[in-house]
C-alpha cells in the first residue's frame, strides 16, 4: 500500500489576528470583514461576542452569514471537568469549518475574545489558536480572531501573536513576525492539566494484554451514567483508543481514572511516555494513513478530549454527558 | 460448533437435549451471540438441558437401561410432535469410568440407538482439556464419522475458526493484543483463494460472534480490502451494529471491494453458516467444546 504523507503544501489556512481597543473598534472592523467577504462571495460564520454579532447582522443583515457553536457547550459541565480545553473547542470548531467548507468553497471565519474562557492565566486562547492551527490547516479558509490591545493577562496577547500567521492591520493582511509553528507555541507553554478532580471511582492499572478489561470497567461505567447504547458503545471505543495509545506509545503499564455518576462520565489515562505530537487527534487523518485515526474519532466521540503532559508522562482527559 | 449444532435443531423443529456437566452456561452464552432464540425453545422443551446430576447419573446406569431411556427420549419427541430428536453434552465424568464400564461401550449404546432410530442425531464432544490423546484416539475408531473445526487461533479474547476455503468464522475481541493476527488470516486466505483451481472468489468472514474491534484494526481492514485483486473481494457478514460503526468511521464505506453485511441482513445469507448436511450421526468432534 502506497501511503501518500502529508506535506507543508497541504497548508492552506489563513490564520489572521487582529487588535482592537474597544468594543466599537471590534464592531466597525467586524462590519467591514463581513462585507467585505460577503462581495467575494465567501460564507462568513462568526463567533463574536451576542452583542457584537447582533450589531453586525443589523448593519448587513443575515444572508450568507452563519453562528458557530459556543466554545462552552450551552449545558454547563457539572464537576468542572470538561473547563477550560482550548484544544477541545479547536476539535468542535475544526469538525464545524470542516463541514462548512466542503459546502462552500470561500470561508471567512470571524472570531473574538471571550474573556470568560481566560481562566487563570489566559493560556486557554494560547492553547485554542495553537491546536486550530493543527485542526484546520489544511482548510481554505480564512480565520480573523480579535484580541483586546490590553487584555487582562498578557499571556493571551503573546498567544495571539505567536499563533497568527498573519496580522491584520489598516492596510489588510501581511505575514506576522512573530509567528511560531504550533509544535513551538506548544513547547514553549504546553497545554495546561485540566481542574483536578477527587479520588477516582475507579483506578486500573492495566498492560496492553489487558485492555479487555479497561473495556469492562468501561461498559460498567456507561451503564451506571445512562447512556443509550450506541453512545455508551461508542464512548467504550474513545476511551479503548486512548488506552490503547498509552500502552502503545507510552509505558508498557498505564492507569485508568474513572469517574462515574448519573450526569456525567470521566475518565482520565495516564501513562509515563512523552507524547512526540503535543496534540495528538486533531488533524483528520488522510484515508491512506494506516494510523492515527484513533484519537481523533475519539475527540468526535467525547464532549471533551483533554492531552497535556507534565514531569510523571502524558495524560488524557475524556469527559462525555448523556 | 455445539451451539451450531444445537442451533440447526431448534431450526428444524427438532427436540434438542444439552445435557449438561459445567458447560450449558456457556453454550447458551454463544447462541445467544449468534442471534439464535433460546428462552423460547427453552419455554416450549424444544430445547431441554439436562442437569449435571442426571447427565453424570447415566454413568451410573446398566448398559441395556441406557439403551432403553434413551429410545425413550426418542419416541416421546416423536410423539410430541417433533420432526426429531438431537443431542449433545459434556459427557466427560464418562471418560474416568465411574462404574467401571468404559466409555466406548456408552458409544456403542448409542450407536445402537441412533442406527434404530433414522430421526435421531448425535454429536459427541471429545474436549482435549477433559479427554487424553489416547481416549480420543480410542473414541475415533468407534465413531464413522469425525467432525474437527480447530481454531485456527485461540487466545481466550478472539477465536478464529475457519469454516471452509477463504472462509472464517470470529469470535470475541478484537484489540491491540491480537490485531496482527486478523490481517495474516485475511492475506493468507486470499493467497490460497488465488492459487486454488476452482476457489470462491469472495473471501467471508462471519463476524456475528465479534463483539468488539478498535480502530486500527478496522482501517487495517478496509487496506487489506482495497489492496485485494479486481476479481476478488473481503465479505464481512453478521456484523454487528457495535462493529459496523467502527467501519463507517475508518472508510469502508469507498473500499470498493468490502462488503459489508450487517446482522440483521445476514440470517440466511452467504457466509452465515448454512446447515451444510453432514450427517452427524454418532460423529465425533475433538478440541472445541463450545
Amino acid at each position: 500500500m502506497k501511503v501518500t504523507p502529508r506535506t507543508p503544501a497541504d497548508l492552506a489556512l489563513r490564520h489572521a489576528v487582529a487588535f482592537h481597543d474597544s468594543a466599537a473598534d471590534l464592531f466597525t472592523r467586524s462590519v467591514r470583514l463581513t462585507r467585505e467577504a460577503l462581495e467575494r462571495g465567501d460564507l462568513v460564520a462568526l463567533a463574536l461576542p451576542p452583542d457584537v454579532e447582533q450589531a453586525v447582522h443589523a448593519a448587513v443583515g443575515t444572508a450568507g452569514l452563519v453562528t458557530l457553536a459556543p466554545a462552552v457547550p450551552p449545558l454547563s459541565p457539572v464537576s468542572g471537568a470538561a473547563e477550560g480545553s482550548g484544544q477541545t473547542t479547536a476539535a468542535l470548531r475544526g469538525r464545524e469549518l470542516r463541514m462548512l467548507s466542503r459546502d462552500h468553497p470561500g470561508l471567512t471565519v470571524l472570531t473574538a475574545h471571550d474573556e470568560r474562557l481566560d481562566g487563570a492565566d489566559g493560556a486557554y486562547w494560547t492553547e485554542l489558536d495553537a491546536a486550530l492551527n493543527v485542526a484546520v490547516a489544511d482548510l481554505d479558509v480564512t480565520l480573523v480572531c480579535s484580541f483586546p490591545s490590553y487584555p487582562l493577562h498578557l499571556e493571551v496577547l503573546e498567544g495571539a501573536r505567536a499563533n497568527h500567521a498573519l496580522l491584520l492591520t489598516g492596510g489588510g493582511l501581511r505575514p506576522n513576525p512573530d509567528h511560531e509553528c504550533p509544535a513551538e507555541v506548544l513547547r514553549t507553554r504546553p497545554a495546561q492539566s485540566p481542574i483536578v478532580l477527587g479520588p477516582p471511582d475507579l483506578r486500573l492499572t492495566y498492560n496492553s494484554w489487558q485492555l479487555h478489561d479497561v473495556r469492562g470497567a468501561l461498559e460498567t461505567a456507561v451503564g451506571l451514567v445512562g447512556f443509550e447504547t450506541a453512545r455508551g458503545e461508542d464512548l467504550v471505543l474513545a476511551v479503548n483508543e486512548v488506552a490503547t495509545n498509552a500502552v502503545e506509545h507510552g509505558t508498557a503499564d498505564a492507569e485508568l481514572y474513572l469517574w462515574a455518576s448519573p450526569t456525567e462520565l470521566v475518565c482520565e489515562v495516564h501513562d509515563g511516555g512523552i507524547l512526540r505530537e503535543p496534540l495528538p487527534g486533531l488533524k483528520a487523518p488522510h484515508p491512506k494513513d494506516p494510523r492515527g485515526r484513533g484519537v481523533w474519532i475519539a475527540r468526535q466521540l467525547c464532549d471533551l478530549l483533554h492531552v497535556w503532559r507534565d514531569g510523571s508522562g502524558t495524560h488524557v482527559r475524556m469527559h462525555a454527558r448523556p | 460448533m455445539t451451539a451450531d449444532f444445537l442451533a440447526r435443531g431448534l431450526a428444524r423443529g427438532e427436540k434438542v437435549y444439552y445435557f449438561d456437566d459445567g458447560t450449558s452456561d456457556a453454550v447458551l452464552e454463544r447462541m445467544a451471540e449468534d442471534r439464535v432464540p433460546v428462552a423460547g425453545p427453552l419455554r416450549r422443551g424444544q430445547l431441554e438441558i439436562v442437569s449435571p446430576d442426571i447427565t453424570r447419573g447415566a454413568f451410573h446406569t446398566p448398559l441395556p437401561d441406557v439403551r432403553d431411556l434413551l429410545l425413550s427420549y426418542i419416541d416421546m419427541s416423536e410423539r410430541d410432535g417433533w420432526t426429531g430428536f438431537r443431542m449433545t453434552g459434556q459427557m466427560s465424568y464418562g471418560a474416568t469410568r465411574p462404574a467401571g464400564i468404559p466409555l466406548s461401550s456408552y458409544d456403542a449404546v448409542l450407536d445402537g440407538v441412533l442406527e434404530a432410530r433414522d430421526s435421531a442425531r448425535a454429536l459427541c464432544l471429545y474436549d482435549r482439556t477433559r479427554y487424553t490423546d489416547q481416549q480420543i484416539e480410542e473414541m475415533r475408531g468407534v465413531h464413522r464419522e469425525e467432525i474437527t473445526a480447530p481454531a485456527a487461533y485461540d487466545d481466550g479474547l478472539l477465536r478464529i475458526t475457519r469454516t471452509g476455503l477463504g472462509r472464517a468464522r470470529l469470535a470475541g475481541e478484537i484489540d491491540h493484543s491480537n490485531r496482527p493476527m486478523i490481517t495474516r488470516l485475511v492475506l493468507a486466505d486470499l493467497d490460497k483463494v488465488l492459487r486454488a483451481a476452482s476457489a470462491p472468489t469472495d473471501i467471508v468472514l462471519n463476524l456475528a460472534s465479534l463483539r468488539f474491534l478498535d480502530v486500527t484494526t478496522a482501517v487495517s481492514v478496509v487496506q487489506v480490502a482495497e489492496g485485494f485483486p479486481d476479481t476478488h473481494r473481503l465479505v464481512l457478514t453478521g456484523v454487528r451494529p457495535r462493529v459496523q460503526r467502527v467501519f463507517d468511521r475508518c472508510g469502508a464505506a469507498f473500499a470498493r471491494q468490502l462488503t459489508i453485511v450487517e446482522l440483521s441482513e445476514a440470517r440466511g445469507e452467504p457466509g452465515v453458516p448454512a446447515d451444510t448436511g453432514v450427517a452427524e450421526r454418532a460423529a465425533s468432534a475433538a478440541e472445541d467444546t463450545e
